[in-house]
Parts: C-alpha cells; structure tokens; sequence
C-alpha cells in the first residue's frame, strides 16, 4: 500500500530522478510501478522514451513487452519479447512471457521449452516454477499441442486478453488450512479473486467483505506512510467472534484471513503469510 | 472539480482524494471562486462564497473586538454532514476554503488534508497578481467568465 | 483530563510505545493525548479512527462483532488501537519491536474501566 501511497512516492521519486537525467536507467522500475499501478499509457510512454536510449537494452524490450502485454496487445508484445531474447538468449522475463504467450495460445511444447530455461536460468523465481508447473501438468492432462504460433514468433496471435478468470480461482488456496473458508484474495477494487468467507451463522460474506476493504491496503499504506513507518506490512484486527489478518501479496492485491479467536495471532501471522506466497506464485503464473 | 488556474488542480485533486470531501470551495478573502467540487449550479456556489467568506469576516471581526489572534479555522458538525472553514496565507493573498464532508470522512482528516493541500498550494503558487481595481468595469464579465470556467457551461 | 493524561502514562512506559492517545472516532481529533515531544498527534488521531472505522465495517460485513483491538505492523513502527465506551479509541504509537503484548494489556485495561 506496498502501499498505494508508497509506490506513489517511489514513482514521484523516480519521476524526478529521469527528469534530472534522461539518460538514467531508473525508466525500468519506473516503467514497471506504472504497469503495476494500471497506468499502462504514462508506462508506455516511460518505455518507449527509454528504449529511444537504448535500443539494445533486453531489460527495456521486456519491460514494454509485459506493458503491451497488460493492454491486449499480446502479437506486439511476443515481438519485444522476441527481440530481448535475440539481445540476451537467457532473458528470464522474455522466457517467461514468451512462454506465457505460447500457453494461452495453446502451444504447450514450446511453452514448455521456455518456461524450462527461465527456471533453470533463475531457480529462485517462483513465478517461473509455479508457471511451469501448471504447463506440466496441463501437458500431462492434454499431451498434444496445437498452438497458433509459427515456428519464427512471426505469426497472429489470436488469444484472449490476460484475465485472472482464465485459472482456477477456486482451487487458489487448495491444500491450506481454512482453503474453503477463511481466506480470500481480492483487488484493489474489491473485488474478489479467490477463496470463501462465510459468517458465523453459515451466510456467505466473501463478496460483501471484500467490497468493504477495497480500499483499506491503501488506508493502512497512508496511515503508515504519513506517521513516518515506512510501507505497511500487516493489518490484524481482534473480535470476540475471531481474528482477522491482512496482508498485500501484490501491490494490486489485499489476503485477508479470518480464523476463530482461539488461534493465536502469531499462528495466524504463519498461516497468513503462507497463503500470500501461494497467491504471489498463483498471480505470477497467470502474467 | 474545477478550477480557474490549473496550478490549483493538482493539490485539490490530492485534498479531495485524501480527505474524501462532498463539497469543496476555494475562494478569495473578498468571496471571489477560484475553484470547487461537487457543486452543480452557479447560484449554490455564488451563495457559498458569499456567505463563507462573510463568516470569516465576521469571526475575524469577533477576534479583534476579543483582542484575541485571529481563529483560523471554524466547524460545524450536524447529523450527517460536518463542515469546515478555514482562512489560509497564499502568495496570491489571502484565501478560505470550505469544505462539506460526509460520515465517509471526519473532521480529523478533513484537517490533515487541508493543511497539507495549503503547504502545497503555497509552494506551487506564482507570485503575486498585478494589483488592479477590484471592481473593475469589467467585473461583471469576469464573473460571468469565471462561473463559465467552473460549470464549464 | 488530568486523570486521563497519568492513564496513558501507563501505556507510554511499555517498552517501545513513543506515545498514547485517546481519540474521538467520528471526529478523528485526539481528545487526550501523552507523547514524545516529536510526535505530532492530530495525524494519529485522524488516520486511525479512520481506519477503525474502516475496519468496523469489514468486521461487520464478516458477520463479527466489533474489533476489540487492531495492530498495525509497518517497516519502523507500530500503530495499536483499542475501542472504547461510545465514540472513542485508545491509540498507541510503537517501535517496531514494541511489547505489544502488554501494550495491548494496558490499552484494554484503560478502555475497561471507561474513560
């Protein structure tokens, strides 16, 4: 809420640093902050501006790759992708979206191909892993592979645009405690995109829930920030009826975690930060 | 939200999301508008103005014949909605804010926020207007222009 | 108010805590307040009455009773929060490795016995 108000700083920040000097390479976490922030046009344009400098830069070609991506824009984007990997053939961003495009299109073989070299190239991305085991065990359930992509990268992409409803976000939490009721991820707009909730007399609450705290990552991100403490980092609220925990996987996500008020908070802070990196791995797969 | 200089914009956009005000009014000491949010006639905000900027007149007033400091901001709270004014220094001379707010914001917030929006408008301001005659024989047509600039009609 | 200034006296000697308050929730405005002499306390008071009152409604919409005691954890510090009678809210301002155990004892202990 990061903070909304926190990432709004560090683009301040940034925004004054590139003005200073042109020549900087701050237009990359720049570029990025903005595509986090949904601001796809000013994060155009950052990428653009920075390309213009350096043209040669695989870093650059990625980063207006996965914005050109964010807008539906996904021929375009394997292009850059493409090119970042003629600039740098171990490019794990462009393995991954590339890999990514050949998914949603339905090649799983050459998906398959590139998420294998991102993993390899950075074990420690999560994304990439969790990436590539879901093409696994897509392939494992639909070994044949009959993508629309030709063999260059040149051709039409006819996909659908990135869209969280194309997973499964009932399965999100599967294998953690309270997977069915309990947990529940949902966007800065309040809407939710995966788990349950339900109240103590059985009513399901998920929905209405997650509209009330559309907007409290970025209300603790501004508590935190105007009294001098830096980014938020957990919200925990006590009730007679129960506990509640908060964290933001993403800077474009809120977890909140419900449990009975004889878990204890600590215990509650473990179960909460499992399932946020569960979310952070489910969010990175679906990009 | 409108407003007549578009150095003004930008720290009111920032009081507006922050403080999650209904109704917002920057005018002149003398009740000349120089911007708002969330009005929808003319008439309401000449009425404001007016009438805001003579409440701070008259508190004003109240002070010296108190031989107190000047009060530099007042409230009202009712049962739905709070308002605030408040007198505030900028290098285009001095101005008053009034803001409406809901139980969606507080007068807390209200405050924080509004102190910062005046920090930032007095570090974004221009220098001082040329002075002029304040009743112009144009007056009226610069009234008229600046109700066109913020109901854009 | 004397009174209440000693009561969160007992809070700000917690290992940890820079400074308590007592809030007014539907106004955001400190009502009392014990803090070190660089913490400005109109800010504290008006971002979390806000953000109890935010938090009440989430509680709410989850079918729960009210929150008795919220914590908010940042990189440097510590925000506490104790509802209490009608419209107010015990508030502690923290380190980041505050007591919050006994923080939240004593803020609750002071919210108890009405203020």
């Amino acid at each position: 809420m990061r903070s909304g108000g926190a990432m709004t700083d560090d683009i301040r920040v940034m925004t004054a640093q590139l003005a200073a000097d042109p020549a900087s390479m701050v237009f990359l976490p720049l570029g990025e902050a903005l595509r986090q922030r949904g601001q796809l046009e000013a994060a155009e344009k950052v990428a653009v501006s920075g390309l213009g400098r350096y043209p040669e830069s695989a870093d650059a070609h990625d980063l207006y790759a996965r914005i050109l991506g964010d807008g539906g824009q996904l021929e375009q984007a394997f292009d850059e992708w493409d090119i970042a990997l003629r600039l740098d053939p171990e490019h794990v961003g462009a393995h991954k979206g590339i890999g990514f495009l050949y998914f949603v299109a339905g090649d799983l073989e050459r998906a398959l191909s590139h998420l294998e070299t991102a993993a390899r190239t950075l074990p420690e991305d999560a994304g990439a892993q969790a990436a590539l085991a879901r093409v696994k065990e897509t392939l494992a359930r639909q070994p044949t592979g009959n993508g629309d992509l030709s063999g260059d990268g040149a051709g039409v992409l006819d996909v659908p645009p990135l869209d969280v409803d194309g997973a499964d976000p009932a399965r999100l939490f599967a294998g953690l405690e309270g997977a069915e009721d309990g947990l529940i991820l949902l966007d800065t707009r309040g809407l939710r995109l995966g788990g349950g909730l339900t109240s103590p007399d059985g009513t399901e609450v998920a929905d209405a829930v997650s509209a009330h705290l559309a907007g409290v990552s970025q209300e603790a991100g501004r508590t935190a920030r105007l009294l001098g403490l830096g980014s938020w980092i957990s919200l925990a609220a006590e009730s007679p009826d129960g506990h509640l925990f908060m964290v933001a996987p993403t800077t474009e996500t809120l977890l909140l975690v419900v449990r009975e008020r004889s878990v204890p908070l600590g215990r509650l802070a473990v179960v909460t930060e499992r399932a946020a990196t569960v979310a952070r791995s489910w969010l990175e797969g679906l990009r | 939200m409108r407003a007549l200089e578009p150095w003004v914009e930008a720290p009111l956009a920032t009081f507006l999301a922050e403080s999650s005000a209904r109704l917002t009014l920057l005018m002149t000491s003398a009740g000349q508008v120089v911007a708002q949010h969330g009005f929808t006639r003319a008439f309401d905000v000449m009425s404001a103005a007016a009438l805001g900027a003579a409440i701070m007149a008259s508190t004003d007033e109240l002070a010296r014949l108190m031989e107190v400091p000047a009060f530099h901001a007042l409230s009202h709270q009712g049962a739905h909605y709070g308002l605030f004014l408040s007198g505030f220094d900028t290098p285009r001379g001095r101005w008053i804010g009034l803001v409406v707010f809901g139980p969606e914001s507080s007068l807390g917030l209200v405050q924080l926020f509004f102190q910062r929006m005046v920090a930032d408008l007095v570090t974004v301001a221009p220098g001082p207007e040329p002075t002029g005659q304040v009743l112009g024989e144009d007056f009226e047509d610069e009234l008229n222009a600046s109700l066109r600039t913020l109901f854009g009609q | 108010m004397q009174d209440l200034a000693v009561a969160l006296e007992s809070i700000t000697r917690v290992h940890g805590v820079r400074g308590a308050m007592v809030v007014s929730v539907s106004d955001g405005l400190v009502v009392a307040e014990s803090l070190m002499e660089d913490i400005d306390g109109a800010p504290i008071a008006a971002l979390t009455a806000s953000l109890a009152t935010r938090l009440r409604r989430t509680t709410e919409a989850a079918g729960r009773r009210q929150p008795t005691f919220l914590h908010l954890r940042a990189d440097t510090g510590t925000v506490l929060a104790v509802p209490s009678s009608g419209d107010l809210l015990v508030v502690a301002i923290g380190e980041q490795d505050v007591n919050v155990g006994l923080a939240r004892l004593e803020m609750l202990h002071l919210a108890e016995r009405g203020i």
